[in-house]
């Protein structure tokens, strides 16, 4: 395969340029240094947002030294977008803030709750699809949307539990989210394959069911398997653990659909050595290789230019 | 009130200060008889993430068994090792101590 | 009206966080199995990556009771102190005074003020920048010694003091040790110690600093003026060595501004 050559970014215009189509991992404290120190040839890193609304210290220091280097994406993990509650308008001044600060390619949230009132819990917490919370969930996006005057990407969750008072599967839900509020997708293939097996749904006809060219981002990440109260499997969204054989044959099917476009490897459980989380993003990149030939014959769209 | 403390000495004491912070470590630190402990290499980690945790699972470890309320009074860990001198069995211990009274 | 009731989240919150009700009405799932199992996974992220968090801050705290202790405990916290804030850098901070009234931790009486100083190191570590003020720029200063004593002081904001009438300092450096058993043997819990955290760069320093240092560091973060700050410093503690705690203070680059008032200048 033949990855694009890595060029230092300006921030300037960060945003509208959007990610590389590469393999990026998370970037963690515990890889700091090494990061600096050895330069690796990675497509971009992609942090928490809520990890780095703190004053100064160590985790600006490094940030500010890597991103001067490399392509960022921040992933929000506390917006709580499907919140009934109001956003929280202090919560999404820090967001700005950071955003202003870092200019990121790319900033994205997930379809789920995780705050009630004042108290924050910590999780991504499951949404019913109605008409009700299509219409909350879509003022949220609006309003954020128009705080950080940018376009954000919505992930797809991974959940547990189903509702009674559903009325709309998730991928109709997401897809009419997308068109309404003009957001793009995070396309979380492990979500997708968690879900899918929780919910015995089947996870091609997922993808497929969603607007491709909606896709900005994907993530890929590992999962940890227990069972249901009859025995059935339940998938656990863990982030502990490599990207699982089914998840990267579920990828290939999406980027078939959607093209190349940024994927990252996210751990968060269990971090191993950097270069083991290196080298499943140059996994992801040697599949978007493979991808992007028949793709090209064939005139497909490029789902990272779009 | 007796000022012990003139323009003087002050400025005095900002020199050797000054001399004091320029001067290598161990020295410095000798001189001025104040422990420093540094905590090398330790990066706190990031506390926000969008995983589900480990052991999260209910395969039953004893970090997810939720309903357990079994409160263990007891602590175990190292308080067990430090010594005091008004509980003759240290700190943590199963028995119950009353300080001793003075004199 | 079809769907969730406003309350619906709340009810969904109540049960993650204290198990009432324990599963939450309306979940379904695709083979009728009892969905109750399938929202536990919920709970126990919530409560397990809430403990987490805590034991994350509080390593030290966690090695003098063990792991289970720590943990029971902190789930209690938990339960009965969810964040407040969306940002768990700092989750926590009620944790030492939540450890006070604990009373199966009465046995530990220096528990609490060794989480004290392990949340402070938290704060220092993630407190904002400033840079030292430089040698040249405190050298100017003793161009006009008439004023010095009216200097304002400022100092960096990871700094921070922590009287304890426990050894807080020896405590928390013992568990830094390769053996902290052997060190810890060495330690007398019940001398009162006072602490400095700072942050000098990227790394947090704790110090054992005398009574007369804190004060002074007390003084000027009041606002004292330089004169004041030492001559209360002296008044508290007869050994307070000025020369000492300001070399400390400016090795660790925790001076940041000196500067005199506009009406002391001749």
């Amino acid at each position: 395969m033949n990855a694009p050559v890595f060029s230092v970014p300006d921030t300037i215009g960060a945003a509208a340029r959007g990610l590389p189509a590469r393999g990026g991992v998370g970037l963690k404290p515990e890889h700091f240094r090494e990061i600096l120190a050895t330069a690796p040839d990675i497509g971009f890193f992609e942090i928490h947002a809520e990890n780095y609304m703190v004053d100064g210290g160590p985790f600006h220091h490094y940030l500010g030294r890597i991103r001067e280097r490399y392509p960022l994406s921040i992933h929000g993990v506390g917006l709580s977008i499907g919140g009934e509650s109001p956003l929280d308008a202090d919560h999404l001044d820090r967001l700005a803030m950071l955003l202003a600060r870092y200019q990121p390619e790319s900033f994205s949230e997930h379809l789920a709750w995780a705050s009630h009132g004042d108290v924050f819990l910590n999780d991504l917490l499951p949404v019913p699809y109605h008409a009700g919370t299509l219409a909350r969930v879509c003022d949220h996006i609006d309003q954020v949307q128009d705080r950080l005057r940018r376009r954000m990407l919505l992930e797809n969750p991974a959940t547990y539990v189903e509702f009674a008072a559903s009325t709309m599967a998730e991928t109709e839900f997401i897809a009419e989210v997308v068109r309404r509020t003009g957001c793009g997708l995070l396309l979380d293939v492990n979500n997708v394959h968690v879900a899918c097996v929780n919910h015995h749904r089947d996870p091609y006809a997922y993808i497929d069911a969603l607007p491709a060219e909606a896709v900005g981002q994907i993530h890929l990440a590992g999962f940890a398997q227990d069972v249901d109260a009859a025995g059935e499997p339940l998938l656990i969204d863990s982030h502990g653990a490599p990207v699982a054989q089914a998840v990267w044959d579920l990828y290939r099917h999406a980027l078939a659909r959607v093209g190349p476009v940024a994927t990252l490897i996210e751990r968060d459980n269990d971090i191993p050595a950097l270069p083991v989380l290196l080298a499943e993003a140059h996994q992801a990149e040697r599949l978007m290789g493979e991808a992007l030939a028949p793709s090209i014959a064939r005139g497909f769209p490029c789902g990272a230019c779009a | 009130m007796n000022k012990t403390m003139t323009a003087a000495s002050l400025a005095l004491a900002l020199g050797a200060a000054l001399t004091v912070a320029a001067a290598p470590a161990a020295a410095a630190d000798g001189k001025m008889s104040m422990e420093k402990e540094h905590c090398y290499g330790v990066a706190l980690k990031g506390k926000n993430d969008c995983k589900a945790g480990a052991g999260t699972t209910c395969a039953g470890t004893s970090k997810t068994d939720y309903q357990s309320n079994a409160f263990v009074a007891v602590p175990k860990g190292t308080c067990e090792k430090t010594v005091s001198k008004t509980s003759p069995t240290g700190y943590g211990q199963l028995k119950e101590f009353k300080p001793k009274m003075a004199g | 009206m079809r769907g969730m009731r406003v309350s619906d989240q709340r009810i969904f919150a109540d049960a993650l966080l204290t198990g009432r009700p324990s599963c939450p009405p309306g979940l379904t799932a695709w083979n009728g199995s009892d969905p109750e199992r399938r929202f536990a996974i919920y709970r126990s992220n919530v409560i397990v990556s809430l403990i987490d968090a805590l034991a994350d801050t509080f390593p030290v705290t966690q090695q003098l009771v063990g792991e289970e202790f720590f943990r029971a405990m902190a789930r209690l916290f938990v339960q009965e102190h969810p964040p407040r804030s969306r940002i768990l850098a700092f989750y926590g901070e009620g944790l030492a005074n939540f450890i006070e009234a604990f009373a199966p931790a009465a046995a530990v009486p220096y528990l609490a003020d060794v989480a004290r100083l392990e949340m402070l190191r938290v704060s220092a570590y993630h407190a904002a920048d400033a840079m030292p003020l430089t040698a040249e720029a405190i050298s100017r200063l003793l161009a006009d010694v008439a004023v010095l004593p009216e200097a304002r002081i400022g100092l960096h904001p990871s700094l921070a003091v922590l009287r304890s009438g426990h050894a807080v300092v020896s405590l928390w450096a013992a568990h830094q040790a390769a053996d902290a058993a052997q060190a810890l043997a060495a330690v007398d819990p019940e001398a009162a110690e006072t602490a400095l955290v700072l942050r000098a760069g990227l790394d947090v320093e704790i110090s054992r600093i005398p009574d007369g240092a804190a004060a002074f560091i007390e003084q000027m973060r009041q606002g004292a003026a330089f004169g004041d700050a030492a001559e209360q410093a002296s008044a508290a503690d007869p050994a307070f060595d000025l020369a000492a705690t300001l070399g400390l203070l400016m090795r660790g680059g925790a001076i940041t501004t000196m500067t005199i008032p506009r009406s002391a200048t001749s």
